[in-house]
């Protein structure tokens, strides 16, 4: 079984401060993170791997060069090989521009399965699984909550998903795209000990536009079909709360304030 | 006149009808012909509120055969060169959109909460950034413009009766879907707590004893929500989480009890009218926007108020006897 798991590094969100004069975000300092359905995603490919040990799983992230510890952080963690896209004609892509040279990639590579997230904590559009399940013209399952079964020889996956009226099984022919909804039990493995310091550049792949061969035209904000006009800080007004312990008094207080209110009904 | 698709969800099809208020908003009331795909069989009031519906010819289509129906989104574009294109933001429509969009070859706005124009150009607004920021997107390109739009952002204000068009449309070379269902478990259909005037929501701090929120949200005749963390710990269904990835919830009041109030989490409660925080760290972010921040154990608060509560009442009843 090749599973490919598509890995964004999304920066800390509550880390992230507003420049009000300049009207843009403060992403200096800011801690990247693996994105956390991403992670449980890898996780799951890692499971299936300890019971499937002649698996093969491959990272692919597009970002800066700057992810590169933590993908050496994950080959050091049990996958085989970490695939990083990093140019800087992509910077501003939006999902449709980064889908198609995702796209671009994976169709030079043999593979069974595609994992991902179903979200991501910073644009959240949820929206690259299946602009990229499109151009591959593959089937497509997100929200997935378990992995019941991952058969290369009888070609299917079976997935449970939680949909909003809904828990629902389903069997999905592969090669198919799966995201997965975040798991906290479903947690990356320690780092064995004499594997903390181990050397696995050769591990890790670095491509850029050269190697992809797309026109530019179709990378970054010339090649995206949504363009942000403007971005403002939704920021709630920060109050004076009355502030208040829990004793008597406190309750008390918060007591009286429900019944001026028109909470209590008598 | 413009040319407006709404894409009906058979799972969400009330939801799906209120996305008229989209094209009201960005065209006028008069300045547009809506089409409705009910491409799921399940269409409620639809044939009263559009002037067009599609039916799938040998359909209906389930709504994870999702590669089916964006083809079938894009034979209709083909044939009748829509202005727009809105989905519901619902977990089929998050994955149909963006395989429409990619077939085609337009610009996406996932999770649309406000709509406006400049000019000719359509704004979309969306919550970005775990919602700590609105951003204001345009499509490039040729068009549609086409987004998914986030359930319940929309309310069609004064729906005009009309009486649709039905057509079945026949979508040619369809593969088969890739995807079966093998087995659905309805979720017990509980009272939405979007519905609610009162929530009283619960955190990590009071997940060893989450239950005890029931009393205190009947005392005050509310509904148990919760943050992100008891839903994934398991002790509270998803239905009831409040947040960026839950449900985006308006009450008239919102107690927060051992919630910390992570960015995604405020996201979802940013129209309450009151905020009453119980947290025992008072810097923690809820506490700031809060109206009210009562310091201490959220247990102990609910318990003293219901004892508040409890005692007030029976003082009255004992009066009345």
């Amino acid at each position: 079984m090749r599973i490919l798991c598509l890995l964004k590094l999304v920066p800390d969100v509550d880390q992230l401060r507003y420049n009000r004069e300049t009207n843009t975000l403060i992403r200096e300092n800011v801690r990247l993170l693996l994105n956390p359905e991403d992670a449980t995603a890898v996780a799951t490919a890692l499971g299936f791997k300890r019971d499937a040990p002649d698996s093969y799983i491959e990272t692919v992230s597009m970002a800066p060069r700057g992810a590169m510890p933590h993908l050496e952080d994950l080959v050091r963690r049990g996958i085989d090989h970490a695939t990083l896209i990093s140019d800087r004609r992509h910077a501003g892509s939006d999902t449709w521009a980064t889908s198609r040279v995702l796209a671009r990639y994976l169709e030079t590579r043999d593979f069974d399965c595609v994992f991902c997230g179903t979200h991501t904590l910073d644009g959240g559009t949820g929206q690259v699984p299946g602009q990229l399940a499109e151009a591959l013209g593959l089937p497509l399952m997100v929200g997935i909550t378990t992995l019941v079964e991952l058969d290369s020889r009888e070609g299917q996956a079976v997935v449970e998903v939680d949909g909003e009226t809904a828990l629902m099984q389903f069997s999905v022919a592969l090669p198919a795209v799966l995201g997965f909804q975040y798991n906290p039990k479903r947690k990356l493995p320690y780092i064995r000990y004499e594997d903390m310091n181990r050397d696995v550049s050769d591990r890790i792949t670095v491509l850029g536009n050269s190697e992809l061969g797309m026109d530019e035209s179709e990378l970054g904000l010339k090649g995206s079909l949504t363009q942000v006009r403007r971005v403002e800080v939704d920021g709630l007004e920060a109050k004076e709360p009355v502030l208040l312990r829990v004793d008597q008094e406190g309750i008390d207080k918060v007591y009286r304030w429900l019944e001026q209110k028109g909470f209590l009904q008598r | 006149m413009k040319r407006l698709l709404v894409y009906i969800d058979e799972d969400a099809v009330e939801d799906s009808l209120e996305l008229l208020e989209v094209g009201r908003l960005i065209y006028g009331d008069k300045g547009f012909c809506s089409y409705a795909l009910a491409a799921g069989g399940r269409y409620g009031e639809a044939g009263n509120l559009f002037d067009h519906l599609f039916r799938v010819k040998n359909g209906p289509l389930p709504n994870y055969d999702t590669a089916t129906i964006a083809r079938c989104i894009e034979f209709l574009h083909r044939t009748y060169h829509f202005d727009a294109i809105v989905v519901p933001a619902t977990h089929w429509g998050r994955m149909i959109a963006p395989r429409a969009a990619m077939r085609l070859r337009t610009g996406l706005v996932a999770d649309v909460t406000g709509v406006g124009t400049d000019g000719d150009e359509v704004l979309m607004v969306r919550p970005a950034f775990s919602g700590r920021m609105l951003a204001t997107i345009v499509c490039r390109g040729g068009g549609p413009v086409m987004m998914s739009v986030r359930p319940r952002g929309f309310t069609y204000t004064e729906p005009v009766f009309k009486s649709a068009e039905f057509t079945d449309v026949d979508v040619q070379d369809i593969k088969t879907p890739g995807v079966r269902l093998i087995e659905r478990r309805e979720k017990p259909v509980a009272q939405d707590i979007r519905e609610s005037q009162v929530l009283i929501s619960g955190g990590g701090g009071v997940i060893r004893d989450f239950h005890l929120l029931e009393r205190l949200a009947e005392a005050l005749n509310g509904m148990v929500a919760a943050s992100r963390k008891v839903v994934d710990m398991g002790r509270a269904p998803r239905a009831i989480q409040v947040g960026q990835s839950g449900k985006i919830v308006s009450p008239r009041l919102y107690i927060a009890i051992g919630i910390s109030g992570s960015s995604p989490h405020v996201a979802g409660i940013r129209n309450a009218e009151y905020l009453i925080s119980v947290n025992s760290n008072r810097d923690a972010p809820i506490c700031s926007i809060s109206d009210i921040v009562v310091e201490g154990d959220g247990l102990a608060f609910v318990e003293g108020l219901l004892e508040r509560i409890e005692a007030s009442s029976n003082r009255t009843q004992g009066g009345q006897g």
